[in-house]
């Protein structure tokens, strides 16, 4: 495909995510057995897996919301697990939720201004106070949320109440706050799911604009469309292992992944 | 800019009130509701902004008026050096209770503070040598300001609705800020407020420890005025009637902890006539507003006017034949 032939061009670059035998397991159950691949600068890389394959617990280990068990995730070469969600989002990782979760009392912009939480600095005495820095920054941190309106379409809803747009846009809002805290990587869990066809096409196009911003993406996406068509790199799961990684092209011919998706034996291929 | 309207207005209204009102009971009645909206507004920011809930809260309030009372009726230390020292004894206890306790959520949140009112209660009472145990501490000093006098009830009146109304614009201040959304934040989803970057649990013990300076503050304001404490004033009862402020006045909203403050303050006073059946009327009526108002009084006040608004402005629709 020639739409992102820059990152093709490189097919080794420097990685930004680089996950090393990472384990998890929740009692019993090994949720993720021994997981190991890297994300580049600048890329879309899709997670892609059955129904329990352990694709949101890897997103979980690698925003913060869990340790891993064993093994090690870096982060632009540093270690990160085990350290604290709120933490790696000041470092830079944001996220979105399968099912989205907005902050259902507050507005649009509200929404898109706590996403602005690790960018802005007033604290409690800055609150009370509320000196001229505190005023500039909560104008700048308003106009900067206006701008991520804009880029993901809502700019004409920034007042309505968030719970009630419909859910499209609820998704597309939960980027935009996503998008509020700078992050260099940004973890999309399931976008598409709910989204119609003319939906998921324009969430195709706003994940190429992200990207273009230099922001890379890890996504996990049932939708096999928008996955072949956005992801530079495709990472499968099956049952807590890595099952396969590669292109778009290579994944769709790879025989364990169509025995693990279709049910089919390797050798009957 | 608009907000800032209904302060005024507010203010405006206290200073006359303060002129009006002469009789010393209506006074002592007003400043009574002035303390409770201090409590009510600590405990509104935590519950109807943070959405933590205390069922201890009276135990600042107590460490307050025991704090100040005990420095100053003992040890003969002036009120305005024992005020510091109240709010910072509530802060720190704040802190330190807060910081295990604040990881639990919903019922066992409530069930943490809970205890702790009670430790805190029997503390009260248990400890004569420094409390006056069960019959109280007498001798509490009234406060003055260098010459000027402050225990005129006209004169404490406009002190506690001068700080009640300065909580007020802080309080209104520490919402609409970043501080403030962090706070909505964790309210609305727990979840996503971390992942937006929110240290939840540092947010929670802040205002934890806000609304315990703004009851240690109420306990002050108590103790100076009434010259005498006992433990019974900050008991369980008076934690659940701080959290029925709250309901009643109306969740997340500034307005609510004195409205909440107001109705529950004057209430047991206006229903004296129903002698015996005064508890029951009381429920009663807490039952009407939460069946009717079920967001409490702000909220539903704001509703019955826009929909009497809305009536004046389509008179009779048109009937269809």
């Amino acid at each position: 495909m020639p739409m992102h032939a820059s990152s093709d061009n490189q097919p080794n670059p420097p990685p930004l995510l680089h996950l090393e035998q990472v384990s998890k397991a929740f009692g019993g159950v090994r949720a993720l057995t021994e997981i190991s691949f890297e994300v580049g600068f600048g890329r879309i890389q899709g997670l892609i897996g059955p129904n329990g394959a352990g694709k949101t617990t890897l997103f979980n280990l690698v925003s913060g919301a869990l340790k891993p068990d064993a093994g090690d995730i870096h982060f632009d070469g540093k270690p990160i697990q085990g350290r604290p969600g709120h933490e790696l989002v000041a470092l830079g990782i944001a996220r979105t939720f399968q099912n989205v979760e907005l902050f259902g009392s507050m507005s649009v912009l509200e929404n898109v201004l706590v996403g602005r939480h690790v960018r802005t600095r007033c604290g409690f005495w800055g609150a009370l106070i509320r000196h001229a820095g505190v005023k500039r920054e909560e104008r700048e941190a308003r106009e900067k949320a206006l701008e991520l309106l804009a880029f993901v379409g809502l700019a004409d809803q920034a007042d309505s109440p968030s719970q009630d747009l419909p859910f499209g846009w609820q998704r597309l809002l939960e980027i935009a706050r996503a998008l509020a805290a700078e992050p260099r990587v940004l973890l999309l869990d399931e976008p598409a799911a709910g989204l119609n066809r003319v939906e998921s096409d324009h969430l195709g196009d706003l994940i190429d604009r992200i990207r273009d911003q230099g922001i890379t993406i890890l996504m996990v996406e049932h939708d096999m469309g928008l996955t072949m068509r956005v992801c530079d790199r495709i990472v499968v799961l099956d049952h807590g292992r890595l099952l396969a990684q590669g292109t778009p092209r290579e994944i769709q011919r790879h025989p364990d992944v169509l025995a693990a998706y279709l049910g089919k034996s390797p050798t009957s291929t | 800019m608009h907000r800032h309207i209904p302060y005024s207005l507010f203010t405006v209204l206290v200073a006359v009130a303060g002129l009006l009102v002469t009789n010393t009971y209506h006074l002592q009645v007003l400043i009574f509701i002035g303390i409770n909206t201090l409590l009510a507004l600590g405990l509104n920011l935590l519950m109807g902004y943070a959405g933590q809930i205390s069922l201890g809260h009276a135990a600042f309030y107590g460490l307050g008026a025991y704090t100040s009372g005990v420095l100053t009726a003992h040890w003969q230390l002036s009120p305005w050096l024992a005020l510091p020292a109240a709010l910072a004894l509530a802060a720190a206890v704040a802190y330190v209770v807060g910081l295990p306790t604040l990881r639990l959520s919903g019922y066992y949140l409530g069930m943490g503070t809970l205890g702790f009112g009670m430790i805190v209660f029997i503390l009260f009472r248990e400890w004569a040598s420094l409390t006056g145990g069960a019959s109280g501490l007498v001798g509490i000093p009234p406060l003055s300001l260098g010459p000027l006098p402050l225990y005129e009830p006209r004169a404490y009146f406009y002190l506690v609705w001068a700080i009640v109304l300065a909580a007020m614009v802080l309080s209104r201040r520490l919402i609409d800020s970043r501080v403030g959304r962090a706070l909505r934040a964790i309210h609305d989803s727990e979840n996503a407020a971390r992942a937006v970057g929110v240290n939840t649990h540092g947010y929670k013990l802040q205002i934890f420890v806000y609304s315990a300076v703004l009851a240690a503050l109420a306990g002050f304001l108590y103790a100076h005025f009434i010259s005498f404490i006992s433990p019974e004033s900050f008991g369980f009862m008076m934690s659940v009637k701080l959290v029925t402020m709250v309901v009643i006045g109306g969740m997340a909203s500034i307005w609510g902890a004195v409205f909440g403050a107001a109705l529950l303050t004057l209430l047991p006073e206006w229903l004296h006539a129903f002698a015996d059946f005064e508890m029951i009327v009381y429920g009663l009526i807490l039952i009407t507003v939460m069946i009717f108002m079920p967001q409490g009084l702000t909220r539903g006040l704001i509703d019955a006017y826009a929909r009497f608004k809305r009536q004046s402005a389509q008179p009779a629709p048109p009937v269809a034949p």
